[in-house]
């Protein structure tokens, strides 16, 4: 395996000149590891597609389970895990947010490893009135039926952490919740969704909703004028998620991240790489992840890899699982080839 | 039918001793009890305790404000925010009711001034915006944050203050501020964050939204009888017939006191609101939603003046 590293032409074009001297030493060609960084170089990237045909409980306990096993799961034993779902708006005729019954039989899955406490977090990204959101979603319901205590990111305690990149970005400074900064893992799981803006919404994106609208409003309009792959870049470049969980059993289509379609796929994408898990599931949604401006940003300074060759994907083959996305027109070079 | 004499008289004190009992020794308040103090459940818990005439904590509560303001005059989140934001509007309700009168002047000239950043758009950005979400992105609101456009939740939150602070309504950034509300209006009743549609998509109006657009509208003297006020109410009303939240229900109530037809559902909902009370005497053991309950069910008028109803 070979892999690139990143020369100081590419930064400057991908992030700005004055990023050059801000990035992670690790971001650069021999550089030193930093800790939100996904592992670069080295044994290949280990991502799992697990055939999940539909929410029952049996079915997705099966799939958890299978898909932890044959991926590279963090160990979870007496840690704090922070469980963070998508759920931008929540719909009775529209799958926008992650099926709290999946989010159920991960808790179940977590509690069977022995954790010391599971948390479960989201930061609503336009809609202020979470408490409707939290009820309307199952969150709620889900939260009190399991004992665990649900967390509104957007108004939980905060503190300002250094951003990985404050030279070439509006967010010097990262407020980010105590919830997320005292977790041992954290866990994203979110929606397999087109997305209007960014093309499509996986485990990197789903990483918008830990920053608190209280300090970024809603819409957390400050990432939108620092540029959305950037600023994905730099959240995930500040914060490790540890595994992602992508909910493809149903996906949406079309105009998302809200407005779009179902799409069956009848899969979980899991892995403990964001950007290999996000990149696996882009090609299962018929995308080709290098043509996706924050994924091949994400790449470019090394938050994992996004190649083929750098993943090995346990469980289903792509290609039989592959289900082609409806893209809006915006989109539509995002299309992978088939074959 | 409202709630009852006994509710109000022996309920809702209750809440104050909630407040109290949760001041954080820096003065300020948190969202929860035990959390960071922060400027917006500062402001509202103030304004609460107020009328208890609680001479101690209302000193350290406004001591927590005065040190959220930068040399600016802006007023962010908590003390050790470096910028302006959207909280200023409850730290300039405030300044206001508890007579800070420098902090309050100087806080009302930042807000005046705090930028909408659409003002930097190009004409060509002004017109993909309407072509893609069919709203005027030259008309300026406020923002949640510097360096953001204006919104249409925090440019109600600011009208409210301002005009409660005594700002003219004919004051030309409060006129700017009820056009883009008015702009903003979801075409089949209501508001939502600011987003009528998204390309050939309309988008959903919500409770909260709608309230705090309803009771901007009001504070700024706008009438019922303008087609966007009389559709919102309808919005509203219908939404209040399910579930709702604690702060939407509260936000709500203050919204439909501002108008005639409103005025005459709100007793249900104000009875509504108050059934919500916990045996601690909070709301949601939330200390921002327990001072805003409180407010809108003693006396709406400590939020919203409306023009024309003569207070």
């Amino acid at each position: 395996m070979t892999k690139k590293s990143m020369t100081r032409r590419e930064v400057v074009r991908v992030l700005g000149k004055s990023a050059l001297s801000a990035l992670p030493a690790a971001a650069l060609a021999g550089g030193r590891q930093q800790s939100a960084k996904g592992p670069v170089p080295g044994p290949l990237l280990q991502v799992a597609i697990v055939p999940c045909p539909d929410y029952g409980p049996e079915t997705l306990a099966a799939a958890v389970r299978a898909g932890w096993r044959s991926s590279r799961p963090p160990d979870v034993r007496n840690k704090r895990v922070v469980i963070k779902p998508n759920m931008v708006d929540v719909s009775p005729d529209r799958p926008i947010h992650t099926d709290p019954r999946l989010i159920e039989a991960l808790i179940l899955h977590l509690g069977d490893l022995g954790t010391r406490e599971i948390v479960l977090a989201e930061g609503t990204s336009h809609n202020r009135d979470s408490e409707s959101l939290f009820r309307r979603s199952g969150y709620e319901a889900l939260a009190k039926r399991r004992g665990i205590r649900l967390v509104d990111l957007n108004y939980d305690d905060i503190r300002p952490v250094k951003c990985v990149n404050p030279r070439a970005t509006l967010l010097k400074e990262l407020y980010l919740p105590e919830t997320i900064l005292s977790a041992d893992v954290i866990i994203s799981v979110p929606k397999m969704k087109t997305h209007k803006l960014a093309g499509i919404t996986l485990s990197m994106k789903n990483m918008f909703g830990i920053l608190p609208g209280m300090k970024y409003g809603w819409p957390k309009n400050t990432l939108h004028w620092n540029g959305i792959p950037l600023s994905i870049c730099e959240i995930n470049g500040t914060v490790k998620t540890h595994y992602s969980i992508v909910d493809g059993v149903v996906g949406m289509e079309g105009y998302g991240p809200v407005m779009g379609t179902p799409r069956k796929v009848g899969v979980l994408v899991m892995g403990d790489n964001a950007l290999s898990v996000d990149a696996t599931a882009a090609r299962v949604m018929g995308v080709d992840p290098a043509h996706v401006d924050y994924l091949a940003m994400a790449h470019k300074i090394k938050l994992g890899s996004l190649r083929r060759e750098d993943i090995a994907v346990a469980g289903e083959k792509i290609e039989k699982v592959r289900a082609d996305f409806v893209l809006i027109p915006e989109y539509s070079l995002l299309r992978a080839p088939k074959g | 039918m409202g709630p009852t004499k006994a509710m109000l008289s022996h309920s809702l004190p209750r809440a104050l001793d909630f407040i109290k009992a949760n001041q954080n020794p820096d003065g300020g308040w948190g969202y929860r009890p035990g959390g960071q103090s922060l400027v917006e459940p500062t402001g509202l818990c103030l304004l609460a305790l107020k009328p208890r005439g609680d001479k101690a904590a209302m000193i350290k509560g406004l001591d927590f404000l005065k040190a959220c303001q930068k040399d600016s005059g802006a007023v962010g989140i908590n003390p050790q925010d470096p910028e302006g934001g959207w909280m200023a509007y409850a730290a300039l309700l405030a300044f206001h009711d508890l007579g800070a009168a420098a902090e309050e002047r100087r806080l009302k000239d930042w807000i005046l001034n705090f930028e909408d950043a659409s003002s930097r758009f190009t004409p060509a950005d002004i017109k993909a915006i309407a072509g893609d979400y069919r709203y005027d992105a030259s008309i300026r609101g406020w923002p949640w944050t510097l360096n953001t456009t204006g919104w249409v939740e925090p440019t109600a939150l600011f009208i409210i203050a301002l005009s409660r602070a005594g700002v003219p309504v004919t004051d030309k950034r409060i006129k700017s501020g009820v056009d883009l509300i008015l702009d903003r209006k979801v075409p089949s009743g209501g508001w939502n964050f600011g987003n009528p549609y998204s390309k050939a998509y309309e988008l959903e109006a919500s409770t909260m939204s709608t309230a705090l657009a309803l009771a901007a509208l009001g504070a700024a003297g706008v009438q019922e009888g303008r087609p966007a006020v009389s559709s919102g109410i309808r919005f509203l009303t219908l939404s209040l017939a399910g579930d709702t939240s604690t702060a939407s229900l509260a936000w709500a109530l203050l919204a439909l006191n501002c108008y005639p037809t409103g005025a005459a559902l709100a007793p249900k909902v104000s009875a509504r609101l108050a059934g919500q009370q916990a045996a601690d005497g909070s709301f949601r053991q939330n200390l921002f939603e327990t001072a805003l309950a409180f407010i809108v069910l003693s006396d709406t008028a400590i939020l919203v003046r409306t023009p024309g109803k003569g207070r």
